[in-house]
């Protein structure tokens, strides 16, 4: 192979990222890099300005992308954006923007939603102290609150941030009662966590790497006018389909019939695929399991293997030199190479990312022009593996820092290998890193130093690059860049033989998607507003091709949303650039108009997603006095109603067949976790003993003296409490013979006691002569009605998974030949705790039902 | 006033906040964040009518830039002249470099755009900000010189030449770059020109210095060394051949040994010299196109290592992709393959297939390749028949495929082949 025989002079240096202070114009002006390397320059410069292309230019014919295909049936909602996540009162235009996550909004959100989960065990432990029934309060202590007044005070103001709500004396004095304890709680162990997961969110929102590489792919058919889209549908994206279009010269992409589809059981990631050896191979990567197919001649998919990627898959790779082996690579460090027919084969493996410290668990794998040697890519860099050599060794490629006059905050966010062996085209060695702010072309025969360096300025993050074949011989290749809001750039390369790769004119913008909103007729503001936010949905994909045959050079491109939408632009290159040529502006045609509107009208067809989350609706005294019973429910409230009502035990056959239930798995106490210490007691019937052992800890002599007056106060009642409990015997469990199975006994680690525990509550060992009032009370309950239809939303869904008896059968070279079944409310967004939902969800869906068998009335579980 | 020294208290507390651009814990910073914060409403106080129209014009002229819509960008940046009087102070500094960064590449593509226009432009640039008067005086020389105007790029720079800063280096070689190119030309074929005679003798001066720092100077290094060439000064080339070839502040760059390699091959350097040279290259770049040569030393040398080494560099070169139709390469291992086991030397053969043999037959030996080459080289097909029938023995796809092939022309080297491989496969010695 020829190596360019004379490189741009660059300086080297070694060091961080951020240090260089050399003057960063060379990487904006893409004049300078058209000007400045000796090849450009014709021996007859005397004559005048070099030749360049300067009209070199992919005209669209539209001025926005048009659907091909008509939208899915599944409602889609843009989720969380920054308004629910930062702070709204900060002062916007700051030179250096500031981002504060509004955790108080969100945990006052939290607290009104689900109040039982937040402060169930805190109103358990104050039961002395609330007084439910009765106008007045016949007791003349003053930590007694009639709660039915309190109610009153509060009914009709709105919720969070008012201001001017009135406070009466009552309000006030619950305050200053419970403000410690349940401002510490809630405040310390919920805040610290909401504010772990809003920052999960937020940065998931600044960058979603899932879907790196994209999930859409063209596998070209047997002529070049006809061949298959493959993509991810349905609201989880988990329905692989494989859609026929044939391109013709003239006109528009058709989509030809319905597409096929499989069904997989987690959401698709990432979609690639590549022609080896005329062999079609696609490979599909999911949150923990990448899959491989062979495409036949006819375009229909074979399975060939699945592999579980256990902590989680952030690559995958087709090889464009052996059919059939891949590279991929986990959250956990490792890179393999995998083949159907040998398995996997661990080639590198290190949690610590490869230049500095970087704590995101990306990484990426791709080829390089030998076969054996991959590079393996993380924030930091790229470095060169030999499959073959030994472990631990490689040389960087690419470093973040001073080599490629990195700046601060500089990070990587693609690589790519851009090998192609046909002769009139790159170097076969060249793999293009995109970051944030620019796009590097790295020669592995050259590491550290960048070929070629151009500030992209791309409003959104690069994930998605392709390298196209020249459209004509002799043309610059067209490298499109896409980024996640949609925004497409599309670079002219050159250099082949002796020459370094270099831009061959200015670079271009394609139109995005959103820009397609002039196409489409007004609508009334509401379904504008759903319109607009559908065309912004963030792009997962980016699939082009040039149909080799036609006279003049075609450029179709597709672009997939995370809606599932599917756009497609088409691009003509500009004929004969003369000197005088400018950007002629497209314009819609009618038949463009017609499709958008098609479009639409089945858009609106779409039932729009259910809310997320809308205010509370505030009056407690309407609760209170609301006596009417839900028409449908399911059976084990209304059983346990009917239970309560005729004060008898609640057995197993009143609650119909239980979904076998596997044990709730052992909590784990962790070491300085007060939240779930205290659970665990609570469980244990010892919550009293806790919070006495809690009181000692915490009035140490640091207090301020006038709330340790609170305290005891608080605690003096407490202690009262705790002493009319019969411990000994709330300690050991009680002896049911109605058990179904030793193993059903309940004893959820994490689960936060939900409203079945309240009500459970009010049957406690209370003072003998409240009981016959709460009992009555307790009959009259609305909450009944309402919590275990709350509780059931995630049963019902949760039970789908419980249900669907294919686990993974992990085989012993670690594939498995069916990934879980497994849904997500919204496959998108919830990406990185889905293990962890699918463990934690079961321990949820037992708790109201296993509760509900519980004998709760004479012996009830201490705490519940 | 009150607005200025606002600004300055600003502009000082606000610098101290620089980390907050980037997002606590993960150190990555995001160009969209501002996109991000700037949806979220706020009670606070916004951004002044100044600053907005001016970023939103700033926004329209890289929209226009990047859809080549030169006039329209043109047209923008006339309005966008105004943020020189921003009352912004950071703003107001940043503004001539983004200005001329714009409105550079602006009359670069511009159709109506000519030398004097840009020169106007430039003239002007240079005087708004004593910081960039250097960067736009050498990147206006650097266009002066693309259009040929030698002498005027020379006055523009040379006022600077005495006090160019050590940073910036990479844009001093750019342009010395072009000297040379151009200089070169005057040596060879106008000699009278003995103004630029001196000038090229007074910048090799400052090159000499300035190559001694680490980087990538390649058409700068040529040119010198032609230059000392021509001079005579044989020593003076090959220090800096070799200086440049072996410093390790250096990147490993290919081209630096290759011109040693061409140096010392026009020297008319011992082979010994030229393997050791080409050794060192062979490590870099395995399947660089000088590596045939390489092979062609070492089979000629009298040393058994260099031969084993020359069987390793043959399989080297062909286990790269660019260079799996590389016909010679093939030619030369086929021949080099039956010369070693000639030679007794079966061992090398099996070291070298080792690591390959897991892979090579379905890279280069499969009959999707076999069909291929046959239809497209059908001498590379014959060369590669043989390899593989040497390696992977006689029932191997590709050289059955290649055997049962009928072909008038190539009969007789087919039944060579077969011949051969019968001879002296790897896989059964015995036979």
């Amino acid at each position: 192979m020829d190596f360019p025989s004379s490189l741009r002079p660059t300086l080297f240096r070694t060091g961080p990222l951020g240090l260089s202070n050399v003057p960063d114009m060379s990487f904006m002006c893409s004049w300078r890099d058209t000007l400045t390397l000796p090849e450009s320059l014709p021996k007859n410069s005397e004559n005048g300005a070099p030749h360049l292309s300067t009209g070199l230019l992919w005209e669209p014919e539209t001025p926005g992308p048009l659907p091909l295909l008509p939208p899915g049936p599944d409602p889609w909602d843009p989720g969380v954006t920054a308004q629910d996540l930062l702070f709204r009162g900060g002062f916007p235009f700051r030179r250096k923007p500031q981002a504060v996550l509004d955790v108080t909004e969100q945990l006052s959100r939290f607290l009104w939603d689900h109040g039982d989960i937040a402060f169930a065990p805190l109103g358990k432990l104050m039961l002395e102290n609330f007084k439910l029934e009765g106008a007045r309060s016949r007791s003349k202590k003053k930590t007694v609150v009639s709660v039915k007044r309190l109610l009153q005070d509060l009914g009709g103001h709105q919720p969070w941030g008012c201001p001017w709500a009135f406070l009466s004396f009552r309000q006030r004095r619950f305050s200053i009662l419970g403000g410690p304890v349940l401002g510490k709680s809630v405040a310390s162990l919920l805040g610290e966590l909401l504010y772990e997961e809003l920052a999960t969110r937020w940065e998931q929102l600044l960058l979603d790497d899932a879907f790196t590489g994209g999930a859409l792919a063209w596998v070209p058919g047997r002529t070049a006018q006809v061949g298959q889209l493959v993509y991810p549908a349905g609201g989880a994206l988990d329905k692989l389909c494989f859609q026929e279009v044939s391109l013709t010269p003239g006109g528009d992409p058709q989509a030809l019939g319905d597409p096929g589809h499989i069904q997989l059981q987690g959401p698709v990631r990432q979609v690639v695929t590549r022609t080896v050896q005329g062999e079609s191979l696609l490979a599909v990567r999911s949150d923990y399991h990448c899959a491989l197919w062979k495409v036949s001649k006819q375009g229909r998919p074979a399975p060939l293997q699945v592999l579980q990627v256990g902590k989680g898959a952030t690559g995958i790779s087709l090889s464009p030199h052996l059919p059939g082996e891949l590279a991929v690579c986990s959250r956990s460090g490792a890179v393999c190479l995998w083949t159907p027919q040998d398995g996997l084969q661990q080639v590198y493996k290190d949690p610590e990312t490869l230049v500095f410290c970087d704590p995101s668990p990306w990484r990426w794998a791709d080829f390089t022009a030998h076969p054996r040697v991959l590079t393996v890519g993380d924030r930091t860099g790229v470095k060169m593996i030999d499959a073959q050599g030994p472990p631990g060794c490689g040389l960087l490629l690419f470093r973040g820092g001073a080599e490629a006059s990195c700046q601060k905050g500089e990070r990587v966010l693609l690589t790519q290998y851009l090998g192609e062996c046909s002769p009139e085209s790159l170097h076969p060695t060249l793999h293009l890193i995109c970051t944030q702010f620019s796009l590097y072309l790295v020669d592995e025969r050259l590491p550290l130093v960048p070929m070629l360096k151009w500030n992209h300025d791309l409003p959104s993050a690069p994930l998605w690059a392709q390298l196209l074949p020249p459209p004509r011989p002799g043309c610059p290749q067209p490298l499109l860049l896409g980024g996640q809001g949609g925004h497409l750039q599309l670079l002219h390369l050159t250099g082949e033989g002796a020459s370094a790769p270099r831009l061959a004119g200015p670079p271009q913008s394609l139109p995005s998607s959103s820009d397609s909103l002039s196409a489409f007729p007004l609508l009334e503001p509401k379904s504008q507003w759903r319109l607009q936010e559908r065309l912004k949905a963030p792009t997962i994909g980016l699939a082009a091709t040039i149909p080799s045959s036609a006279s003049e050079p075609v450029l179709s491109l597709f672009q997939l949303s995370v809606a599932g939408d599917v756009f497609y632009q088409r691009l003509h290159l500009q004929a004969d650039p003369g000197p005088n040529s400018c950007a002629s502006t497209a314009s819609w045609t009618p038949q463009a108009t017609a499709c958008c509107s098609r479009w639409l009208k089945a858009l609106l067809k779409v039932p729009p997603a259910p809310p997320v989350w809308a205010a509370p609706t505030f009056s407690h005294r309407r609760l209170l006095g609301r006596m009417e019973q839900r028409e449908v429910e399911p059976k084990g409230p209304e059983a346990l109603r009917a239970a309560m009502a005729e004060g008898r035990l609640l057995r197993q056959r009143d609650l119909g067949s239980l979904p076998s239930a596997e044990p709730p798995p052992t909590p784990e106490p962790g070491p300085e976790d007060e939240l779930s210490t205290r659970l665990e007691a609570a469980w244990e019937g010892q919550l009293a003993t806790w919070w006495e052992r809690q009181q000692g800890r915490s009035s140490g002599p640091g207090r301020q003296p006038k709330r340790r007056k609170r305290r005891t106060q608080l605690s003096s009642t407490f202690s009262s409490l705790s002493g009319r409990l019969d411990l000994s015997d709330a300690t050991s469990p009680p002896h049911s013979p109605d058990r179904a199975s030793p193993e059903a006994r309940p004893r959820p680690p994490v689960t936060p006691p939900s409203q079945e525990s309240t009500q459970e509550l009010w049957a406690r060992d209370v003072p003998s002569e409240r009981q016959q009032t709460l009992r009555d009370y307790m009959a009259r309950l609305p909450l009944q009605g309402d919590t275990p239809q709350g509780v059931s939303l995630p049963l019902s869904q949760t039970s789908s998974i419980r249900a669907t008896p294919s686990r993974p059968q992990t085989l012993p070279d670690g594939t498995a030949e069916l990934p879980p079944r497994r849904k997500t409310l919204r496959g998108a967004t919830v990406s990185s705790s889905q293990t962890s939902s699918i463990r934690a969800t079961p321990s949820r869906q037992q708790a109201p039902v296993l509760s509900g068998s519980q004998p709760h009335r004479k012996k009830p579980r201490m705490g519940f | 006033m009150s607005d200025f020294s606002e600004e300055l208290i600003r502009s000082k507390t606000e610098d101290d906040k620089e980390e907050s651009c980037v997002f606590s814990g993960t150190g990555m910073s995001f160009p969209w964040l501002q996109k991000h914060i700037g949806t979220v409403e706020t009670g606070g106080k916004k951004e002044k009518d100044f600053a907005q129209t001016t970023s939103a014009c700033l926004g329209f002229i890289q929209e226009a830039l990047l859809k080549h819509q030169w006039q329209q960008a043109a047209d923008y940046m006339h309005s966008y002249f105004q943020i020189l009087e921003d009352s912004d102070s950071h703003k107001r500094q940043a503004a001539p470099e983004i200005i001329w960064k714009l409105g550079s590449e602006i009359l670069f593509y511009h159709p109506k755009s000519s030398v004097e226009t840009f020169n106007t432009f430039a003239d002007r640039m240079k005087n708004i900000g004593v910081m960039n008067y250097l960067k736009i005086s050498l990147q206006h020389a650097l266009y002066l010189l693309h259009h040929g105007m030698l002498e005027d790029a020379n006055r523009n720079l040379s006022f600077h030449c005495t006090y160019i800063p050590h940073l910036l280096y990479p844009f001093i070689l750019q342009l010395l770059d072009y000297r040379e190119v151009v200089h070169e030309d005057d040596y060879a074929y106008n000699t009278a020109s003995q103004n630029m005679f001196d000038h090229s003798w007074k910048t090799s001066v400052n090159l000499r210095a300035l190559i001694q720092t680490p980087g990538v100077w390649d058409p700068f290094v040529k040119s010198y060394v032609e230059m000392l060439e021509f001079y005579g000064d044989q020593d003076g080339a090959r220090e800096v051949l070799t200086n440049y070839a072996y410093d390790e502040k250096f990147p490993s760059n290919p081209n630096a040994h290759i011109y040693l390699y061409n140096f010392l091959k026009r020297e008319k350097a011992p082979r010994e010299k030229l393997i050791s040279v080409l050794k060192i290259l062979y490590q870099i770049v395995p399947s660089h196109k000088l590596m045939l040569e390489f092979h062609r030393l070492l089979r000629k040398s009298e040393k058994e290592d260099h031969h084993k080494l020359g069987l390793e560099v043959l399989f080297g070169v062909l286990d790269f992709a660019g260079c799996t139709k590389n016909i010679t390469a093939w030619k030369y291992l086929a021949k080099y393959l039956r010369q070693t086991l000639m030679g007794n030397h079966l061992a090398w053969v099996q070291e070298e297939w080792k690591t390959r043999k897991n892979w090579w037959p379905s890279f280069h030996f499969s009959s999707f390749w076999a069909k291929s080459d046959w239809k497209e080289d059908k001498a590379l097909a014959c060369e590669k028949a043989l390899v593989a029938g040497i390696l992977l023995g006689k029932g191997c796809r590709y050289f059955r495929f290649i055997s049962k092939q009928d072909d008038q022309v190539l009969r007789k080297k087919i039944k060579q082949i077969k011949k051969s491989v019968k001879k002296h496969s790897v896989v059964n010695p015995g036979l």
